[in-house]
């Protein structure tokens, strides 16, 4: 059965922008994604934005307190997220999703408040005298910047989206509801212990997205022609994520011997049980401009298939709220684990989501193109820390009889 | 109901609940054997114990010690040595004194250290070190400071222009206008006041000197709250020759006439030390003279000093002792002990109570994996709290002093008792202060300590130690009560016979050390270079006028909000506040946070 791309879909990953959205049987979908996230700040339990690392006080043994380090540290991540999509039936499609960490930057914006007036200097120590008295301790200097251009395979992601079936008066009334299941795979890679300056890149410390997701969506159409293209879009999803603990090992000090030993209290390795999440998202999508439609091998020839086409701009605005549970450190230290807990206490996410997707399919280019913008800032959370992320790309679709 | 019931049960499934922070203080009852109370003391504690070993030793003291290595062996040859290297100097030296040591510990301390390391997973070692360094550390740091002030410019003269022909008696001695009155050459750092009753404008002059030469520079004057430093126009500094600068300081205004004026001098070296870093000329301490201008009327002894607020000291750990009419609910020790927090110690607090199969019970207050603590009494009423006095005349200084001859294979090597477990002498054995005292002064400690015994008789009495490795003839041991009087006829530290402010430096034992020149570094008295001296008399005058000023009798709330008053804390490195009520046998303690004061102070009583 020749099938018109119709339902080739608004969104490459399985978080599709339409909250239901599936693809014809046999319709494939290759999705190349850039991803531009930028993290500065973590939000306090009183929704204050803070540094995303404490002061450091340092002190002399014995000398009181030399300083307080401070770090800002603004962090930056480029993503290549290539996505495949399959339309096993027509209800149910799977897909994959593979993020590579292409490059890493954090500017760590070290500054120092001098502490106590030390005697054997004859002033208070400056952030120049601290590292220096730390280089003689074996304890290198945190670089200003650290950039790592090395590819990384983050936790890829499969999932399937099924379309539930729908009564009359859902069909009546233009609504439709799916369920969806995502799993991830344990590819990505857990940040070096050993380095003053390191990023992991599985899901838990991109902290964006769960290990096993099951989401339950909804979508209602507004002002739907007669080709089944709709002005206006209300969706809803619901979802649970749910995170595996993961085992961790300590750092031993090699090579930043006062900032990283901790293996011997903490025990060579340690768990985190990283707490699971509970999310609503409510969404709408509003069609500003069908476009001119023609005939084409997208459409199989026929006029009034490529009528029922994607129009060719979509606009698309989302509010997801997301609360999550208290991150559980286990370690031989319980001091330690607090002193990471307090940071990961039960708290919550508000993220909107503005996207503009571009179809060709209706002039008979079997391309979409999108960019979004996603942000944590407009409503301030809870002990979570909000990275906004740009992201641009492009859909190609196939099919194959 | 049931939405309610289920989101609970949820939440109590999944982890809704925050976490919450584990207890930075502890109270610990220990029961049995030495050894058995080590091992619940260790297996109760293992996760703390690790964590304190490793932040407080292995990734604060060892490394910061080590930096000492360069300096110590050009002096000494044997830390040139392989093992000593890459940062292994500290452990190696705290483990080769605390293997020095251990035999004095006796039995019962090295089978409570065992069960520690049995119930924790510390070596038996670690456990040694971790109980002995105080004293190593203190008596290492002591040598390394006094070596650094040797480098460093000294105050060859100070004079009080005009003073001497001003008709008035400005020494309290008597006489008016004698020879070099108001000259202090060759300059001792003063115990009480510098002059007294100088006029308003009185310059000061001081001469500093140095054969690396003075970096004119560095000079700094403080006066009460004014700062001069150089190209200031009331602070002449002229370099008189290659090692030598004097400082001129001329009032820009009259000095505050009738009162208590504080000079704080310091000034550093031009050769400038690279390693181990940060770069840094050698500083003089700051030292600080205190006079009183006209009209005051005060003898040198009666001058009280007033707090310096520039944010250049700490105060020390200090004491107060009270008893008979001035503690009418019965006799009281206050101790405020600040030291080494190093942002770790105050998360590692723990009280512990210990019940022995013989002896009496007793309470200590200190950290995991510490056998002891700096403070404690025990089920008969005594209680004991100590201070560190900074003293050349130590137990490792001792060490050099036997390997003399062949300084080149002689080592760092502390002997002795360390403070606590002469702390815990007096707890097992005491049942009146008296013998409190006995238990303290029968073994020799690592390092100078202030300690003050009392008992719930009234038994009242401080004891300041060293290690007499100079052979002074009072076996180090240097005792007052506060009935005590000096040569002048006045209390050694007392505002009556029932009371005693006891700081950490020696009141009595003044002359704690002979001065020699050993292998080319001076050995002085305390008073000479402890960076403790000049900020413990303050402590102590500052002590003493609230409790001269105190009309009602001394009570533990009284003492507990001396205890926090912000003058007398260190910030940084306040370990514990703690109240010894020796009649109820009660321990009130603050500590688990930074300053200790910060937490209030929580009541253990340990019984009869």
């Amino acid at each position: 059965m020749r099938r018109a791309l119709l339902w080739l879909l608004l969104s490459p990953s399985l978080a599709f922008a339409l909250e239901t959205q599936v693809l014809p049987q046999g319709a494939i979908m290759l999705d190349v994604g850039y991803l531009r996230t930028s993290l500065d700040k973590q939000w306090s339990g009183d929704r204050r934005a803070l540094s995303l690392i404490d002061d450091i006080p340092r002190y002399e043994p014995g000398g009181g307190l030399q300083g307080i380090l401070r770090a800002r540290p603004v962090a930056e991540f480029d993503f290549l997220l290539v996505s495949a999509l399959y339309g096993v039936t027509d209800a149910l499609s799977v897909g994959v999703n593979v993020p590579i960490l292409m490059r890493s930057t954090i500017a760590t914006n070290l500054s120092w408040e001098p502490g106590d007036y030390q005697p054997q200097l004859g002033r208070k120590y400056s952030l120049e005298d601290f590292w220096s008295w730390a280089a003689s301790m074996g304890q290198p200097r945190v670089p200003d910047r650290v950039v790592n251009t090395q590819f990384r395979l983050a936790d890829i992601v499969l999932g399937a989206k099924y379309l539930l079936p729908r009564f009359e008066w859902m069909k009546a009334n233009h609504f439709r509801w799916s369920a969806q299941l995502n799993v991830a795979l344990p590819t990505g890679s857990n940040a070096d212990p050993e380095e003053a300056v390191s990023v992991g890149t599985n899901l838990w410390e991109l902290h964006a997205a769960g290990d096993v997701e099951l989401h339950l969506a909804a979508d209602k159409h507004f002002f739907v022609d007669e080709a089944g293209v709709y002005r206006l879009n209300l969706g809803a999803d619901a979802s649970y994520a749910f995170f595996r603990p993961r085992q961790y090992t300590a750092g031993k000090g090699l090579k930043n011997p006062l900032l990283n030993n901790n293996a011997f209290y903490v025990g060579d390795t340690y768990w985190i049980d990283p707490g699971d999440w509970f999310a609503g998202t409510v969404s709408v999508d509003v069609v500003p401009f069908i476009g001119p439609t023609r005939a084409s091998i997208v459409s199989g020839g026929s006029l009034e298939k490529a009528q029922a086409l994607p129009p060719m701009v979509t606009l698309s605005a989302s509010y997801t709220y997301i609360a999550t549970l208290q991150s559980d450190w286990q370690s031989n230290s319980k001091l330690w684990d607090w002193e990471r807990e307090k940071l990961w206490q039960p708290g919550e996410k508000n993220v909107f989501k503005f996207t503009g997707t571009v179809s060709l399919l209706r002039l008979g280019v079997p391309i979409q193109l999108y960019a979004s913008y996603r942000t944590q800032d407009i409503v301030p959370g809870r002990f979570t820390r909000p990275a906004n992320v740009f992201t641009g790309g492009v859909r190609a679709l196939m099919k194959f009889w | 109901m049931k939405p309610s019931l289920l989101l609970s049960a949820l939440c109590l499934t999944l982890g809704c609940a925050p976490a919450t922070p584990p207890p930075t203080r502890e109270t610990l009852v220990l029961t049995g054997t030495a050894y058995d109370r080590g091992l619940q003391h260790g297996t109760q504690l293992r996760s703390k114990i690790r964590s304190f070993y490793t932040t407080l030793m292995a990734n604060s003291l060892f490394p910061f010690l080590s930096r000492e290595q360069p300096d110590i062996a050009t002096l000494l040859k044997e830390y040139e040595a392989e093992r000593y290297q890459n940062g292994g100097f500290a452990r190696e030296l705290l483990l080769e004194s605390a293997k020095n040591l251990e035999r004095d510990i006796g039995r019962n301390g090295r089978d409570e250290m065992r069960g520690i390391a049995d119930g924790s997973g510390l070596t038996y070692d670690e456990v040694l070190i971790l109980n002995t360094f105080v004293d190593t550390t203190l008596a290492v740091r002591g040598i390394g400071l006094a070596i650094r002030q040797g480098r460093a410019p000294v105050v060859e003269s100070v004079e009080f222009l005009g003073v001497g022909a001003d008709g008035r008696d400005n020494s309290g001695e008597g006489a008016v206008d004698e020879a070099d009155e108001g000259v202090i050459k060759p300059y001792v750092p003063p115990f009480f006041a510098a002059a007294v009753e100088v006029a308003v404008d009185t310059k000061l002059r001081v001469v500093f000197a140095d054969p690396d030469g003075v970096d004119p520079q560095t000079v700094r004057v403080r006066v009460n709250e004014g700062l001069f430093t150089f190209g200031d126009p009331a602070l002449e500094v002229v370099e008189l020759d290659a090692t030598r600068v004097q400082a001129t300081w001329t009032p820009p205004s009259p000095l505050p006439a009738a009162s208590v004026v504080t000079f704080v001098l310091s000034a550093g070296d031009k050769r400038i030390i690279e390693v181990p870093g940060p770069p840094r000329a050698s500083f003089r301490r700051d030292e600080e003279l205190v006079v009183t201008t006209q009209g005051a009327g005060l003898a040198p002894r009666d001058l009280s000093r007033p707090a310096l607020t520039d944010n250049r000291t700490r105060p020390p750990p200090f004491v107060v002792g009270a008893r008979g009419a001035r503690a009418a609910d019965g006799p009281l020790l206050a101790h405020s002990f600040a030291l080494l927090d190093a942002n770790t110690a105050h998360k590692h607090t723990v009280l512990l109570v210990h019940r022995p199969d013989t002896g009496p019970a007793y309470a200590t207050v200190g950290w995991a994996g510490i056998v002891y603590g700096i403070s404690g009494l025990n089920e008969r009423g005594v209680g004991v709290a100590c201070n560190p006095s900074d003293t050349l005349d130590n137990s490792v200084v001792g060490s050099v002093l036997d390997q003399v001859a062949d300084l080149p294979r002689a080592k760092l090597l502390a002997s002795g008792l360390p403070v606590g477990f002469l702390v815990k002498r007096v707890l097992e054995r005491a049942s009146t202060a008296a013998e409190g005292v006995g238990a303290l002064t029968d073994i020799a400690p690592v390092y100078g300590w202030n300690c003050t015994v009392a008992d719930d008789q009234g038994g009242l009495e401080v004891v300041e130690l060293d290690s007499d490795v100079f052979k002074q003839g009072q076996r180090g041991v240097y005792r007052y009560t506060p009935t005590d009087r000096d040569p002048s006829m006045r209390r050694y530290s007392s505002v009556t016979d029932d009371d005693v402010i006891v700081g950490s430096s020696y009141t009595r034992n003044v002359e704690d050390s002979i001065t020699l020149t050993l292998a080319g570094q001076r050995v002085v008295p305390q008073r000479f270079w402890s960076g403790f001296f000049f900020r413990s008399r303050r402590v102590i005058d500052d002590v003493t006028r609230r409790v001269a000023a105190r009309t009602e009798p001394i009570d533990v709330a009284w003492l507990e909000s001396v205890l926090v008053t912000p003058e007398v804390v260190d910030r940084s490195d306040s370990m514990n506040a703690v109240v010894l009520d020796l009649r109820r046998r009660t321990v009130h303690a603050a500590m688990g946070t930074v300053p200790a004061t910060d937490s209030p102070f929580v009541a253990t009583e340990l019984g009869r």
